[in-house]
């Protein structure tokens, strides 16, 4: 049945340099592993240190893979793509992955829980997401989406390696479990829609899938019911991984309970490989489901309706939360559903590529501007972790301006105010939901930025217009923290004054 | 080899596969709600296996070996957190994980 | 990418830009003093570099002028790729009213400095910072001819102002300042849609041709297919089923409503008396002033020009609304025992009249609602200067609190009496050339009745009553509260600097309008043109 490969045919099709930016990364897990194990206990900074050098050498190798404006080069005898889409994303979830640890170093030792096993863990994952955004097989997908999940369960609870019993603690261990469960829960959809449509395909490869899904779907046979279902779980599979209504009731719990800093990456690199996934499935996979000629393809519908369901509740469940972490995260999953109105507008031909690049700006943005956010909820929580409330940011711009302006300027580009990364991502998203024909979603997504204006806008209110009773909070946080502040706030300064970069830097996307 | 068809074994491990669904979302013990998912997956390597059998191909086996694989490391994860969940509250119902209300 | 170098029109632009680069790198306690002399600096440099940009305008020409077109960035739209452009220039209306928004803002400078709010709230830096922001996306909303870039200015002046109203305005300044930014926003939004139908159409974001480019305006009106540009399907039934189903009517919609938020029309005007009365004086001279106008202009530029026919279909529509707010906002005003609410609430009647003059589509309706424009900004901001300056000294926004004032400062109840007899129209000053040449705009437009004018002029006799009325409280009768500090009756030096411009203007356009009024001729007449048959 097969022939024995030879090396240098090994070497052709599995293509290894252009996977080298994941799997360095990997290797680089390794060897933090162990010299972390041999580093003395007052020695432990240099973990932290050496995980951003591997992010930096990945960060270089990925630019050097992808730098050549070359089409897309396949890899891993066509597991793996190589192509303008991965490079972007790789970009986008190793600058997210620095700011966090940047965030943790702070955190970690707040809450003297530092450990080196934690930057081994968030490499892995973002090594997990990094596989992800190049995953152009069934089998990638549910391997590095696990190699992304697993990990952050870890990181999700621990805060409860050092057992004292604490609020802090319990809701950390909580948020790991919960957010364990679901995403096994998800996991199985996501492998039992992998099994229906290779059922119905034969095939496990998305380009191939692209090409035999439209002759199956018109038939009357079981395979098209399996290809129709298998499609219908993997999206569910995905939605929990990227929380869209209604596979979003695990992210308050889980956002809240965990670590901050762990919010923030979840929020963004778990989103992020769930929504490459999502696109290659649906756009280089599954556009073929065209109902009729010159039809929007069969599932854009379920995707708009989704869209619909996450802007509303997102935005305006929002608005009653007390918390800043559950705001954020009822916020995040606002966030996810302008990327779907993206994702939808994929589904008129002509505008897929249009529509793939919008979401990419939109990523970009978004990851600057909630990992900024969360930075700055970071740094005014107190020692045992309180603080994170709203209430709590009352009169920062008198206790400390620069944070404060930091802070508004992510609550206006989260709101999509004009000059931000925020705006930028926006208008490209409802410009090609326009294109696409989806005026409805485009006004339901306007008008629930106004709704997101209001809680966003709490939060200025209460760091300006209004001054604090009590006694102002001591700065707790270290350079580190600033730093990571300081960059969320360049990029989404930069990219939001210099419109054309973002455009500029997706313009080569294309995965149809 | 063919006596039966594929259909047969994909209603089985839909069968099993509601089960699980149903299992997680009912059961309300840590351990059980972890087997329900355990079946989910199950179910979903027999339907890659009697589809391989169909195609005749090998990417179904070796899409069941990543499952399997990937499912030991989940139980070793996930039953980490649960032994955790039981030393602090002697209990691992997950009813009585309500820390955090919004 | 075609560089035509720096038109003056850019220049003028940014420089509140520079202003506020300075501001930012000067500390904030050791150089109060100097930091309000650099923001009042600039924006003066910021008005000789209009006033040249008026030198230099020649108003026998139609075109913009002291154009720069710069490509920005391209936004990949299917198979077609549209540019985004900087794209500004100026004509006689674009021109008179960036005239108008850097000669408001040393004004509005000028009465902040010294104000006491900066005693209670500090952040005197913060506050100069945001003026230079705003004065930056003022004036840039006026010379953007390019659709995004538009909207970003558009957007990008809600924030200072937000901020100035929420950090130095008065007690509920929370609320207002929210529902200000919410109300607006939630006008202008649905704008955005509206651009990218827009651009998504016609492939391009630039609304004036210009460098070859078509724009926006030059394919509707010289589209010659079936039906109109938008609606290229012809439609024998258009008149009856016009107003609601054709997507001109819609586009027109997405921009008036941001517009019309803006003005504000009547049933959109409820945000405007709570930011009124709870902004800080410069703010509320600011927002009468120029921000308003903002909406106004916007009617004329955009709504007019890109959706003639939706414009002749909802013009007795529009204008019936602004005749109710004329009367309305007389009547409410009338009502009013809080002086500052009354002058807000005058707002939304003399804007009823800029909206009746557009919507008269013709070129005396459109020549006087634009020079209304400019009138409203100088009379009504200084109507709220000098309940600023009562405030100050007095702490008080209830009519009855006052009386007497004459006796006690009669310069300052002459001048008020001069600004309150020009908003009200006196003939021989400025406010009333603005509304009779609305008035007969009104008579003579094809589109309207006779109606409109005659509720018209009954809006003008209401201003008389309310006005004069405030003007009686406040200045006549027993001074009853006195001031334990006899100096403060003496006007400060900064207050009568505020002033002179204002009495200045007041006069000028009063007696000598034809020299407004030829500045937009041509400008006017080719707006007009679009509605000739």
């Amino acid at each position: 049945m097969f022939e024995t490969p030879t090396i240098a045919d090994f070497l052709a099709q599995s293509n290894l340099a252009s996977t080298l930016p994941g799997t360095l990364l990997v290797l680089w897990t390794l060897i933090l592993v162990l010299v972390d194990l041999f580093l003395p206990e007052e020695r432990q900074r240099w973990t932290p240190i050496l995980a951003c050098i591997g992010l930096g050498i990945s960060f270089l190798v990925n630019l050097f893979v992808y730098s050549p404006a070359e089409s897309e080069q396949i890899a891993l005898y066509g597991m793996f793509v190589a192509d303008a889409f991965t490079g972007f994303l790789n970009v986008v979830i190793l600058v997210a992955t620095l700011i966090a640890i940047l965030m943790s170093w702070d955190y970690l030792n707040r809450a003297d829980i530092h450990r080196g096993e934690y930057y081994v863990l968030a490499l892995l994952s973002s090594a997990g997401a990094m596989f992800m955004v190049g995953a152009n097989d069934l089998i990638i997908i549910f391997v590095a989406l696990e190699l992304l999940s697993i990990p952050l369960y870890i990181l999700a609870a621990f805060r409860s390696i050092k057992n004292d019993g604490s609020d802090l603690a319990l809701k950390s261990e909580e948020s790991g479990m919960k957010y364990f469960i679901l995403g096994a829960f998800s996991s199985a959809f996501l492998v039992f829609g992998s099994a229906l449509v290779y059922g119905a395909t034969g095939t496990t490869n998305i380009p191939e899938i692209f090409s035999l899904a439209g002759g199956i779907a018109g038939t009357v046979s079981s395979a098209a019911f399996y290809l129709i279902i298998g499609a219908a779980l993997l999206f569910v599979g995905l939605g929990f991984k990227v929380a869209v209504v209604p596979f979003h009731m695990w992210t308050p719990d889980v956002y809240e309970g965990a670590p901050t800093p762990v919010t923030a990456f979840m929020s963004v690199t778990a989103k992020i490989g769930g929504f490459a996934a999502m696109l290659r499935l649906l756009v280089s996979g599954l556009a073929a489901l065209v109902i009729a000629d010159g039809e929007p393809v069969a599932w854009q519908a379920t995707v708009s309706l989704v869209a619909v369901l996450t802007l509303i509740l997102g935005n305006f469940v929002a608005i009653s939360q007390k918390n800043l972490k559950r705001m954020l995260a009822y916020s995040s999953i606002a966030h996810a559903g302008y990327i779907l109105v993206a994702v939808a507008a994929t589904g008129t031909a002509g505008v897929a590529d249009a529509a793939t690049q919008s979401a990419l700006v939109y990523m970009l943005a978004y990851m600057f501007t909630n990992l900024g956010a969360f930075a700055v909820v970071m740094s005014i929580e107190r020692e045992d972790g309180s603080g994170g409330n709203i209430e709590d940011i009352t009169g920062l711009a008198r206790s400390r301006p620069l944070m404060a302006m930091a802070m508004t300027i992510f609550m206006l580009s989260l709101t999509g105010i004009p000059l931000t990364a925020g705006f930028v991502g926006k208008f490209m998203v409802f410009a090609a939901a326009v294109q696409a024909g989806l005026f409805g979603l485009a006004i339901i997504g306007v008008l629930t930025s106004v709704v997101s204006a209001f809680y966003y806008m709490r939060v200025v209110v209460n760091m300006y217009l209004r001054d604090s009773s009590g006694d102002l909070q001591p700065a707790l946080e270290t350079s580190a923290v600033r730093w990571a502040i300081n960059i969320a706030l360049a990029g989404t300064m930069v990219f939001g004054v210099f419109y054309p970069l973002a455009t500029n830097l997706v313009s080569s996307v294309s995965i149809t | 080899m063919h006596s039966i068809g594929t259909e047969p074994y994909i209603m089985l491990s839909l069968v099993l596969f509601l089960m699980g669904a149903m299992g997680v979302l009912m059961r309300r013990n840590a351990i059980l709600v972890f087997m329900s998912v355990e079946l989910m997956l199950n179910s979903a390597n027999l339907a890659l296996v009697a589809f391989a059998q169909q195609w005749q191909q090998i990417n179904g086996h070796v899409f069941v070996f990543f499952v399997m694989t990937v499912a030991a490391a989940e139980v070793a994860v996930g039953l980490a957190l649960i032994v955790n969940i039981f030393r602090e509250r002697q209990s691992i119902n997950i009813d009585d994980l309500q820390q955090m209300q919004g | 990418m075609d560089l035509t170098g720096l038109s003056l029109t850019t220049i003028t632009l940014f420089i509140p830009m520079i202003g506020l680069a300075v501001l930012l790198f000067m500390n904030g306690e050791t150089q109060r003093d100097n930091i309000k002399w650099v923001a009042f600096g600039t924006s003066i440099v910021a008005f000789v570099a209009s006033v040249l940009m008026w030198v230099n305008f020649d108003p026998s020409v139609a075109e913009l002028q002291m154009v720069q077109r710069n490509t920005w960035a391209e936004v990949s739209l299917g198979e077609s790729v549209i540019n985004i452009s900087y794209f500004v220039g100026v004509d006689g209306i674009s021109l008179l009213l960036v005239l108008l928004t850097t000669f408001i803002m040393p004004i509005a400078i000028l009465g902040s400095f010294g104000s006491q709010i900066f005693e209670e709230r500090g952040r005197e830096k913060l506050y100069y910072i945001f003026m230079m922001l705003l004065e930056w996306s003022m004036i840039g909303v006026f010379v953007i001819h390019d659709l995004i870039i538009f909207y970003v200015f558009w957007e990008v002046t809600l924030v200072p102002m937000y901020f100035l109203i929420g950090i130095w305005g008065a007690e509920e300044r929370i609320y207002a300042a929210v529902k200000f930014f919410l109300y607006t926003m939630a006008g202008s939004i649905l704008m955005l849609i509206a651009i990218l139908y827009v651009g998504n159409k016609s492939g391009t974001f630039s609304t004036y041709s210009a460098a070859g480019d078509v724009g926006v305006i030059e394919m509707v009106h010289t589209y010659e297919g079936e039906g109109s540009y938008w609606d290229p399907v012809a439609d024998e039934e258009e008149n009856a089923g016009f107003l609601l189903s054709s997507v001109e009517s819609f586009l027109f919609l997405g921009f008036l409503v941001a517009f019309a938020i803006k003005v504000p029309i009547f049933p959109f005007h409820s945000w405007l008396p709570d930011a009124h009365v709870q902004a800080p004086t410069a703010g509320s001279v600011i927002l009468a002033g120029v921000l308003l106008k903002m909406g106004t202009y916007g009617i004329v530029r955009f709504n007019l020009t890109m959706f003639p026919e939706a414009a002749v279909a909802w013009a007795p529509t529009i204008a019936f609304l602004g005749v109710v707010g004329i009367i309305y906002g007389a009547w409410v005003s009338y009502a009013q025992d809080n002086v500052k609410k009354l002058v807000a609430y005058s707002s939304v009647s003399h804007l009823g009249f800029v909206v009746l003059g557009i919507f008269a589509l013709n070129s005396q309706g459109l020549q006087g609602a634009t020079l209304q424009m400019v009138n409203h900004g100088i009379s009504t901001g200084g109507l709220f200067l000098i309940v600023g300056m009562l405030y100050e000294r007095w702490h008080t926004k209830e009519m009855a609190d006052y009386g007497g004032i004459w006796k006690v400062m009669p310069a300052f109840g002459a001048i008020s009496l001069v600004i309150s007899l020009s908003s009200m129209g006196l003939p021989g000053l400025n406010g009333f050339i603005g509304e009779f040449t609305i008035l007969m705009g009104s008579l003579g437009s094809e589109y309207l009745g006779f109606a409109f004018t005659l509720f018209a002029t009954l809006g003008v006799i209401m201003a008389a009553v309310y006005l004069l009325k405030m003007f009686q409280h406040v200045f006549m009768g027993e001074h009853e509260n006195p001031l334990s500090d006899e100096a403060r009756y003496k006007l400060q030096w900064n207050e009568i600097a505020a002033f002179i411009p204002i009495l200045i203007m007041i006069f000028w356009i009063g007696i000598q309008p034809i020299v407004f009024f030829n500045m937009l001729d041509m400008s006017v007449d080719s707006i007009v043109a679009l509605f000739v048959p």
